[in-house]
């Protein structure tokens, strides 16, 4: 019965979730905290099990689609933002955090390639590390994303000397400092991670039978652009010591998202071969696994050309 | 049953009576002694602050001390004329003195409303009652409910959130904002001015304790430096200072600025954090560009009065709703009380019910000996579905007349219908 569990269900719990998180700005309530982390939290558990079967299901290798990368990074951001709200009832962190799931979760359904990439057993354990560090450092980008924006809001009120608004506390530059050094470390450690991994998978990949993949494709020189970004991004907070304080911390992350769009843009819109069956073998084990079909209430944007 | 109050507030109290008419802890103990002994079976609590000295006495059956003999009492304990305490006096009894306490404890009642100190004075004068044994079942039920209102108001309304002192704004609106910690951070302090020694309080309080002074006047500068458990440092590194700490707090009397634009360039690359600027003083001590800088937070007395006044408004929408919280919990509380008074005529009904009940039980079952437990006590159950059911409407109609007072008419009634003994 679980099995039936769409996107739809989560999506609508976390859109419920938003909701009420911008009701803060409208009036009190006792209760709203009680309410809203139960729809994000039946949310979450409806997106577990959605991701479950998802796994179980597949014959490829388990959540390996471009769809389901997009579906877990949507998952653990609403794991930190429960995280969050449970630790810091009073902040807003859901305005911020929630837009950024239901985007994810928009996108997955819109735009995502639902085909598992392909696998081969030498490569199974190469091919998880890269996805999971791929898919760990841009959360993390994420959520330095959300902290910058937090920051960058803060700083302003501040700067107008406003007192804070009703509905709308955010934590302080301080936290929101941290936040954002720390996301540019995770960040940096776990692209560096995907991107050593992948070069390993590609060097498995590239067998006198199997055409490795080219390094000019786009994923791939987009993935090193936003790595390079963030090595570099990084390196001057280390050496730099004023970027590690204040709006310029908060800038850099910014700066970061905005390559990780156009990461995930060219891996979306661009013809790419990154995680492409490139042999017979691989071909015909994905089209076995998308002819399943999966519950997932909405429709992707179907196979690759 | 009574419950009265008798007291004195800034309301319409001059501070010079105020302040001889305070009681400190061990006043308070000596005078919650001394009221013990001379208002017997009358309970006490005596609740005194900067801005109200009150009485509170509660009694069931005994007749309450008057509004005379209560002033009589506080001018003896500080050797003044009753006649002097008098004029400035205010009496509520029951209802009204119910809805006193709840305001009180709220903080709507108080010189800034929605402070929070009231509450854990309340707190503290019941305790002091309590722990001399001048609380009873009556002010235990009242102030636990008072307690327990003040907590309502402050979950259920904004009335606390808004500060509107300027050092509470400058801590709680701001520095809050920008430190998620105080205990490393460097404060400085510069000049001595009233403002920012308050300031200084409240950010003691927020975990400050490195703290740096500097004066013109290195004598004056080493006698607050000593006073906040902090250092002095000679006025010529000023600028060394400010680089140096975290938040500034400045209050000098200088007629030119401490610091302007072109000294802080000069300092500005050595800053490690971003930097929180009070300048308190008038006029004002740093170049108010100085707030342009990234990562400068200044603020002048001008900016934090404009936020006090904005979270005064925003306050004084909360009062409608904090005002209805307290009424209606006034309103339970005061038909709750009145419900007590009709219990020993519910007892008596309740027992007079029950005699006949048993014994018309105990005919029926010795008629009807076949049968088993199981059916005797469906039996005995009915019985007393019955009896309760029967006494349901009279029960009704005592407590929805006790919201508007001991409702003797109904109670003399159902005395005189079921012969019920005093």
């Amino acid at each position: 019965m679980l099995s039936g569990v769409s996107v739809i269900c989560f999506a609508a719990s976390y859109t419920v979730a938003l909701v009420l998180e911008v009701s803060r700005l409208l009036f009190r309530s006792g209760v709203r905290g009680a309410v809203m982390m139960a729809f994000a939290g039946g949310g979450l558990l409806a997106h577990s099990v959605f991701l479950y079967y998802r796994a179980v299901s597949s014959t490829a290798s388990p959540l390996s689609s471009q769809q389901d990368w997009f579906l877990i990074a949507a998952w653990v951001l609403v794991a930190v933002y429960l995280y969050l709200v449970y630790y810091h009832p009073k902040n807003a962190f859901g305005l911020f955090i929630l837009p950024l799931v239901l985007g994810l979760i928009a996108t997955a359904c819109l735009f995502a390639d639902p085909q598992p990439y392909a696998h081969e057993p030498a490569s199974k354990v190469w091919g998880m590390i890269h996805g999971t560090s791929i898919l760990m450092g841009v959360v993390a980008v994420l959520i330095g994303f959300v902290a910058g924006l937090m920051y960058l809001s803060q700083a302003r009120r501040l700067k107008h000397k406003l007192p804070p608004t009703r509905g709308f506390n955010l934590p302080s530059l301080e936290w929101l400092q941290g936040a954002n050094s720390r996301a540019i470390v995770i960040s940096v450690l776990m692209l560096g991670v995907g991107v050593l991994s992948g070069m390993i998978l590609n060097r498995i990949k590239g067998q006198p039978d199997v055409a490795p993949l080219p390094w000019t494709d786009p994923v791939v020189l987009s993935t090193t652009l936003m790595f390079a970004w963030l090595l570099v991004a990084s390196g001057i907070t280390l050496v730099y010591r004023p970027a590690r304080i204040g709006h310029k911390v908060a800038y850099l992350t910014l700066a970061s998202f905005v390559f990780l769009m156009i990461a995930l843009g060219v891996g979306l819109l661009l013809e790419t071969q990154h995680g492409s069956p490139r042999d017979e073998q691989d071909r015909s084990q994905v089209e076995d696994t998308v002819s399943g079909g999966f519950p997932l209430g909405c429709g992707g944007r179907g196979g690759r050309a | 049953m009574n419950v009265q109050v008798v007291g004195c507030s800034h309301h319409d109290t001059p501070i010079a009576i105020r302040e001889r008419l305070a009681f400190s802890a061990e006043q308070t103990r000596e005078a919650l002694d001394q009221l013990r002994r001379v208002f017997r079976h009358v309970e006490v609590v005596l609740l005194s602050t900067c801005n109200r000295v009150e009485v509170y006495t509660a009694a069931e059956g005994v007749e309450l001390p008057s509004g005379e003999q209560i002033a009589e009492f506080l001018a003896r304990f500080h050797g003044i004329e009753a006649t002097e305490l008098l004029p400035y006096l205010y009496q509520h009894g029951a209802g009204d003195a119910v809805d006193h306490l709840f305001v009180v404890s709220c903080s709507l009642d108080s010189m800034v409303i929605g402070e929070n100190q009231i509450l854990s004075q309340v707190k503290q004068a019941y305790q002091s009652a309590t722990d001399q044994d001048t609380t009873g079942p009556l002010t235990h039920t009242l102030f636990q409910a008072a307690l327990h209102v003040a907590r309502r108001v402050a979950a259920e309304t904004a009335i606390h959130a808004h500060r509107v002192s300027i050092p509470s704004v400058a801590v709680a609106d701001f520095a809050k904002q920008i430190f998620e910690s105080f205990e490393e951070k460097k404060t400085l302090v510069i000049g001595a001015g009233e403002m920012g020694e308050e300031t200084l309080r409240y950010l003691q309080d927020e975990g400050v304790h490195d703290i740096t002074v500097v004066n013109r006047s290195p004598g004056r500068a080493t006698e607050l430096a000593e006073r906040w458990q902090g250092k002095a440092r000679p006025w010529e590194e000023l600028s060394e200072a400010v680089a140096e700490a975290d938040l500034v707090i400045s209050t000098t009397g200088s007629g030119e600025p401490v610091m302007t634009l072109e000294d802080f360039r000069g300092i500005e690359s050595h800053l490690r954090r971003p930097l929180f600027i009070l300048d308190l003083a008038v006029p004002r001590d740093f170049d108010p560009a100085i707030g342009e800088r990234a990562d400068v937070y200044l603020y002048s007395v001008d900016d934090l009065q404009a936020a006090c006044a904005k979270n005064r408004t925003e306050r004084d929408k909360e009062l409608p709703a904090a005002m209805s919280i307290v009424r209606q919990e006034a309103g339970r509380f005061m038909a709750d009380l009145h419900h007590r008074a009709t219990g020993p005529v519910i007892e008596q009904l309740r027992k007079g019910w029950q005699k006949p009940k048993e014994e018309e039980l105990a005919r029926l079952l010795n008629k009807l000996t076949d049968l088993d437990e199981g059916s005797r006590e469906e039996v005995r159950r009915s019985f007393d579905r019955l009896v309760n059911k029967l006494l349901h409407p009279p029960l009704e109609s005592l407590r929805d007349e006790s919201r508007h007072g001991i409702p003797h008419t109904l109670l003399d009634a159902l005395s005189r219908l079921f012969k019920l003994r005093d």
